[in-house]
């Protein structure tokens, strides 16, 4: 793309685009910790991972004044437009992924008091793994300009909802099994409920990075997983 | 029309819309230089279109070219069809005084005749018409009212046409245009020399004004463009880049010479 005639205006989209890579930098290192923390009972890199949230907040904020700012001042167009308010929204969605994490890095704690959490989180393990690649992925590909890897990675959140459905069933069985189970799997349902909406999340941003990329929104409809609520009565 | 640059044919279903001006392939020249490159395009009837583009690209010629405004200077032509309801007013055998009536034209300069406000408006009108005082001074009204300029000027109007305020005097000329019962008003960059205040209120007004007329607006302010048009045409070295519906233009256009320039990455 050509520059601006003012090329203070580039220098301030380039702004805003760096603060959604730090953003989405950050995210991806909240959620990897946030999991790794879980996994290996490991209180301090959990902490860490909270205070981490107030940088993504304060991210956001500022992000909010750029865009805003910019708008007022040079009024966008175009693609300009798309970028700017794309950036908006993106960044809603990266804080809530950082809120996310931040909620599974609090729980660590509990689930680490409870007997045996390994064992349990071996599932959750996996679905982790799923949710980070996507959550470094829509970042990667917006940065790289992929339109039609943001599609496809946008169907693939339907991995992750599948993955979901399996850990909720096999948590429900732990918890059958042994009634000393629940409190810590309970905790670990929590966490799987909070990756499967940050899979959600990078959803909307694939969304969001296709539109901002191509001026076009990607069909409604996507394939749909969680078939957990349908399961639920049976228990 | 099928092989027209119609704004797409989404524009065509939902407002029903009869195309009021018809361009077939027009070409302009000034002397020797050609200024208008083979456009095509169809205005839809009660709506505003607007032209943009970068200076010299030729979105004034071709608003000039719809009333022959242009014959007044030497050495320029138009050749191909500009087609009013079906009759291209590019005949030999048009009546030019009829043309103008039915396409009214408003410029950049507030343009008022040095007379009073009252014969600003009755002067247009009593080269077509013969009226009574009394219809005059219902038509000066209505015309006034409709340029939203009435409650400002009602109780002077012998004062001259001169005395009031730029964005006053613009939509005096407004009203003038709309007295005579045009089909087709161009504006040719009617606020650029406005506040924003008396802009916002041309804007206003061809808002309201497109309910009975086809406007056609040449505007450097994108924004402008933006707010007040159903469509909008992009206009580069002559040649038409781009026509279609306001929104899809502002914000994603088809085509990147377009989007260059709403963006303001021309080089």
């Amino acid at each position: 793309m050509a520059e601006h005639t003012v090329a203070a205006f580039d220098e301030d989209l380039g702004q805003i685009s760096r603060l959604i890579s730090d953003m989405g930098d950050l995210a991806g290192s909240m959620v990897g910790g946030a999991t790794k923390a879980l996994l290996n009972s490991d209180n301090a890199l959990a902490q860490r991972v909270v205070s981490d949230d107030a940088i993504m907040d304060a991210r956001q904020r500022e992000l909010d004044d750029r865009a805003i700012t910019l708008i007022a001042k040079r009024q966008p167009m175009a693609d300009d437009l798309r970028h700017v308010v794309g950036s908006i929204r993106m960044a809603g969605d990266l804080e809530r992924i950082g809120d996310l994490a931040k909620n599974i890095a609090k729980r660590v704690g509990t689930v680490g008091l409870s007997a045996t959490p390994r064992d349990l989180s071996h599932s959750i393990d996996a679905m982790a793994q799923l949710v980070l690649i996507q959550v470094h992925g829509v970042v990667e590909e917006y940065a790289a300009g992929d339109a039609s890897a943001l599609a496809k990675l946008r169907n693939d959140d339907e991995r992750i909802d599948v993955k979901y459905t399996s850990v909720f069933r096999e948590l429900l069985t732990y918890m059958m099994e042994d009634p000393r189970n629940i409190t810590a799997c309970t905790h670990l349902l929590f966490c799987a409920k909070n990756l499967e909406r940050i899979g959600d999340h990078v959803t909307n941003i694939a969304e969001n990075a296709y539109y901002v990329l191509t001026g076009t929104q990607l069909p409604a409809n996507r394939p749909k997983q969680d078939e957990t609520a349908m399961s639920a009565p049976a228990v | 029309m099928s092989q027209m640059l119609s704004p797409d044919m989404t524009i065509a279903t939902e407002a029903a819309a009869k195309s009021k001006i018809e361009v077939k392939n027009l070409n302009f020249y000034y002397g020797q230089s050609k200024a208008l490159k083979d456009i095509t395009l169809s205005l839809p009837e009660r709506s505003v279109t607007a032209f943009i583009g970068p200076s010299g690209c030729g979105k004034s010629t071709l608003l000039r070219v719809f009333n022959r405004i242009y014959e007044l200077y030497p050495k320029q032509t138009a050749e191909g069809q500009v087609l009013l309801d079906g009759q291209n007013v590019l005949d030999r055998s048009q009546d030019l005084n009829l043309l103008r009536t039915k396409i009214g034209m408003v410029f950049q300069k507030p343009t008022p005749f040095p007379m009073s406000i009252y014969e600003n408006i009755a002067f247009g009108v009593r080269l077509y018409e013969k009226i009574s005082k009394a219809e005059m001074d219902g038509r000066v009204e209505q015309a006034l009212k409709r340029a939203a300029l009435w409650t400002e000027v009602k109780d002077k109007l012998n004062a001259s046409g001169l005395s009031l305020s730029g964005g006053q005097q613009q939509r005096l000329c407004i009203a003038r245009t709309v007295a005579v019962k045009p089909e087709v008003i161009l504006l040719d960059e009617p606020a650029s020399a406005l506040d924003p205040l008396s802009t916002a209120k041309i804007e206003e007004l061809i808002d309201e004004l497109q309910a009975d007329y086809t406007i056609v607006i040449v505007t450097h302010n994108m924004q402008q463009a933006a707010r007040v048009s159903k469509q909008t045409a992009f206009m580069y070295l002559g040649e038409l880049i781009e026509f279609d519906k306001t929104e899809k233009i502002f914000t994603s256009p088809r085509e990147k010479r377009t989007q260059d320039y709403i963006t303001g990455r021309f080089g």
